[in-house]
């Protein structure tokens, strides 16, 4: 259970107190508490609590709260005061080309270390929504004098479905099925979250089986979303046959997962209350069997990979990203990790019955210092799963959810992506009213341009794929 | 390099031989539910149709169930719902369609469907130019996977195209949202005809479980679309079988057939 401090704060007083709780802001949002005026609600991790600050208003100068900010000014109309740059977010004219660079002044340019491009000659690439290959869509304003990177903007919420107002007006044993589909390829991390964050509005006890099978699920969730990230920066490498090899040890995994559960991104498993699916002796014995033969091929593959330098030259000390930026920007997950900041929700917020494991971690904050604490993760999700499967006690996998009595909560999970997180205010005892979700791209993506600062153009897919960012998430 | 060489030549081939060769998934794989149009329980009906997010379910006055087959996202909560065994999981396998009311299920359609070979302004090479218009993400990773060892959509002449000036096939996924709605038509009207529009996912054939008004609720509501490939999200298998359906190269799945359906069901799960 996750421990909570609730304080009220006066109007305009938010920046304040989270300066001087010095924590991560884990989330800011607004509420409209049942016939009142609209309140701002700050989550913050300050300790071994989450603080919960509540004020009336607005204002918070704070660089994690920026995109918080606007997001909040786009849906609610809320103006947060000494906001550096109130530019719409969510509800942005879809057809912008040309990219305004920030003032000299402006906060964003206080840590620069490369000289501004100016003058003739600087132009704009609007790169995106629909880009070159198969990707999501985002948009991306680099603005460059030929190779270096003056200054890139990032433009997201094109795939904005309404996840949140989804998950509150369907049934609410429905509505896990949204939350497995805001990002898809962290259904899982989603499904947990959201979970977690019901049942503990009624003070839910998940099976132990139950947590064991989730624990199983999310960790192959996050083999398959590391080698994703593998794959496409072989790729972007051109090491065509490292694409192909380790694109075929994530062909295993999603194989190995629809036979598991029947979905191949592990949809339709993971409910609250535990889990829909039970892995019986036939199916364990499969994991085992793939997962052993497949740890071997990994680290075969790995081993070659780490050898290759064309591939090392392309991602060392490309897209740097400090601990003070990262901290400023409250990024999570790998990104954070890969900065040198220890955190893991996995072992912050405990969930599920996970077992002490070493937290993968590097100084370096370049591109490869992410793919290095990816690959250590590998190494601690198979150990992982072999602790859950041999934990295994036969039981139910799902108890009832019970009806609510808490008015709101928060679930977390770490998705591959980092800090998923989930806060659900209750309507009654089997209804919700109000749902904010934030995934951990939603916090990444707020220093994609400062990773790209002196950075040259032709390192733009490299480092965009380090970060490992979903828009989907972002978007919800 | 030499330790690359050396690990692509020392592993067997791994390649499907899929079309020549039949690749059904494995059993339990949940790809959309099936419907026994016999069923007539008033009560279960109601009960199945309550358990289904996207509205997949539905039934008319007379509590006849209607299952659509391009919303269904396979969760398989109709089929926990109802004990009169009218619903069945389908582990799926080919389910492209080329029209959106050949996927629906106890419609009054369905009799005059065959399953045919259909014609089309192509034959054999594809160039697929792929626009996300709101996806989950899920369904962009398989479109991607065709490129891997397992798939390797190459070799049957299939093509990613970066431009869409090259392109023959537009590939979309998501539900179309307002913001991608422009993009998205952008995207089509570069391209040269004759050209043909793939939905690929449950979301972008229906617009699946969201709802206006981010949404425009599915390709169709947009542009014409001319294959649907329904899937949460559809495997390479089927998107493979999409595609080759655009190129006139495969047979369209047609409706979903209790009777079929369910003896392969049983077949696999035994």
């Amino acid at each position: 259970m996750i421990r909570f401090e609730d304080r009220a704060v006066e109007a305009g007083a938010l920046a304040g107190e989270l300066g001087q709780l010095g924590g991560r802001l884990m989330m800011l949002f607004a509420t409209i508490p049942a016939g009142a005026q609209p309140e701002l609600c700050a989550l913050v991790r300050a300790g071994d609590a989450v603080v919960r600050l509540r004020a009336p208003v607005q204002g918070a100068t704070y660089p994690a709260a920026h995109w918080f900010e606007r997001e909040i000014h786009d849906l609610f109309g809320i103006t947060p005061e000494g906001h550096p740059r109130l530019e719409p977010l969510v509800h942005h004219p879809p057809e912008q080309r040309e990219v305004e660079l920030p003032a000299e002044d402006d906060v964003r340019l206080a840590h620069r270390g490369a000289e501004r491009l100016a003058g003739p000659g600087v132009f704009v690439i609007p790169y995106g929504p629909v880009r070159s290959g198969v990707f999501e869509s985002a948009q991306f304003l680099v603005q460059t004098g030929g190779e270096d990177v003056a200054y890139c903007a990032q433009r997201l919420f094109f795939k904005r479905r309404g996840a949140e107002r989804r998950i509150c007006e369907v049934p609410l044993e429905l509505a896990v099925l949204v939350a497995e589909r805001v990002s898809g390829t962290s259904s899982v991390a989603h499904a947990l979250a959201f979970s977690h964050a019901a049942e503990s509005l009624g003070e839910t006890e998940v099976p132990a089986r139950a947590q064991a099978i989730r624990r199983i699920l999310a960790e192959l969730e996050r083999l398959y979303n590391h080698l994703e990230v593998t794959v496409r920066e072989c790729e972007d490498a051109s090491l065509a046959v490292g694409q192909a090899q380790f694109a075929a040890l994530k062909e295993r995994l999603h194989r190995l997962c629809g036979a598991l559960v029947g979905n191949r991104y592990l949809r339709g498993a993971v409910v609250p209350g535990g889990t829909r699916i039970d892995l019986d002796a036939a199916v364990l014995d499969l994991l085992t069997a793939v997962m052993t033969e497949w740890e071997r091929d990994w680290e075969r593959t790995l081993a070659v990979l780490l050898r290759t330098d064309s591939f090392l030259d392309r991602l060392v000390s490309a897209g740097p990203l400090s601990e003070e930026d990262a901290r400023d920007f409250g990024c999570v997950g790998p990104v954070a990790r890969a900065s040198g900041i220890d955190l893991d929700t996995r072992r912050d917020l405990a969930y599920d019955g996970y077992p002490a494991f070493d937290v993968a971690r590097h100084g370096d904050g370049d591109a490869m210092a992410r793919m290095e604490v990816r690959f250590q993760e590998v190494a601690a999700s198979l150990g992982l799963i072999r602790k859950a499967v041999a934990s295994l006690t036969p039981g139910a996998t799902r108890a009832e959810l019970r009806p609510f009595t808490r008015q709101s909560a928060l679930g977390a999970a770490e998705s591959a992506r980092g800090e998923t997180l989930y806060w659900l205010e209750a309507d009654g005892e089997r209804a919700l009213r109000f749902c904010k979700l934030r995934a951990a791209s939603f916090m990444n993506f707020g220093v994609f341009n400062r990773v790209f600062d002196s950075q040259v153009l032709t390192d733009f897919s490299f480092i965009e794929h380090s970060l490992g960012l979903s828009p989907a998430g972002c978007d919800a | 390099m030499i330790r690359w060489f050396v690990r692509g030549v020392t592993q067997r081939r791994l390649t499907t031989r899929y079309p020549r060769a039949e690749e059904p998934p494995p059993a339990g794989f949940r790809a959309r539910a099936l419907l026994d149009p016999s069923a007539t329980n008033p009560r279960q009906a109601s009960r199945a149709v309550q358990a289904c997010l996207p509205e997949a379910l539905t039934h008319d006055h007379q509590h006849r169930l209607q299952l659509d087959a391009a919303r269904c996202i396979g969760c398989g909560l109709c089929v926990e719902a109802v004990t009169d065994g009218a619903l069945a999981i389908d582990p799926g396998y080919e389910l492209a369609s080329r029209g959106r009311r050949r996927l629906v299920v106890g419609d009054v359609q369905e009799a005059d469907i065959a399953a045919e070979l259909l014609g089309g302004p192509f034959r054999r090479s594809l160039h697929i130019r792929h626009v996300d218009a709101g996806s989950d993400g899920a369904v962009e990773q398989e479109i991607a996977a065709l490129l891997n060892p397992y798939y390797d959509m190459q070799r049957l002449g299939l093509f990613l195209t970066a431009s869409p000036r090259h392109a023959d096939v537009l590939l979309v996924t998501g539900p179309v949202t307002e913001p991608m709605e422009g993009p998205l038509r952008r995207t089509y009207e570069a391209m040269p005809e004759p050209r043909v529009v793939v939905a690929a996912g449950t979301d972008a054939c229906s617009g699946s479980i969201w709802t206006e008004p981010e949404v425009r609720g599915g390709v169709d509501r947009v542009l014409p679309v001319d294959v649907y490939i329904p899937g949460d999200p559809p495997t390479p298998i089927a998107l493979l079988h999409g595609l080759l359906l655009a190129s006139g190269r495969a047979r369209d799945a047609s409706a979903p057939s209790w009777h079929a359906d369910a003896a392969r069901s049983r077949a696999g799960a035994a």
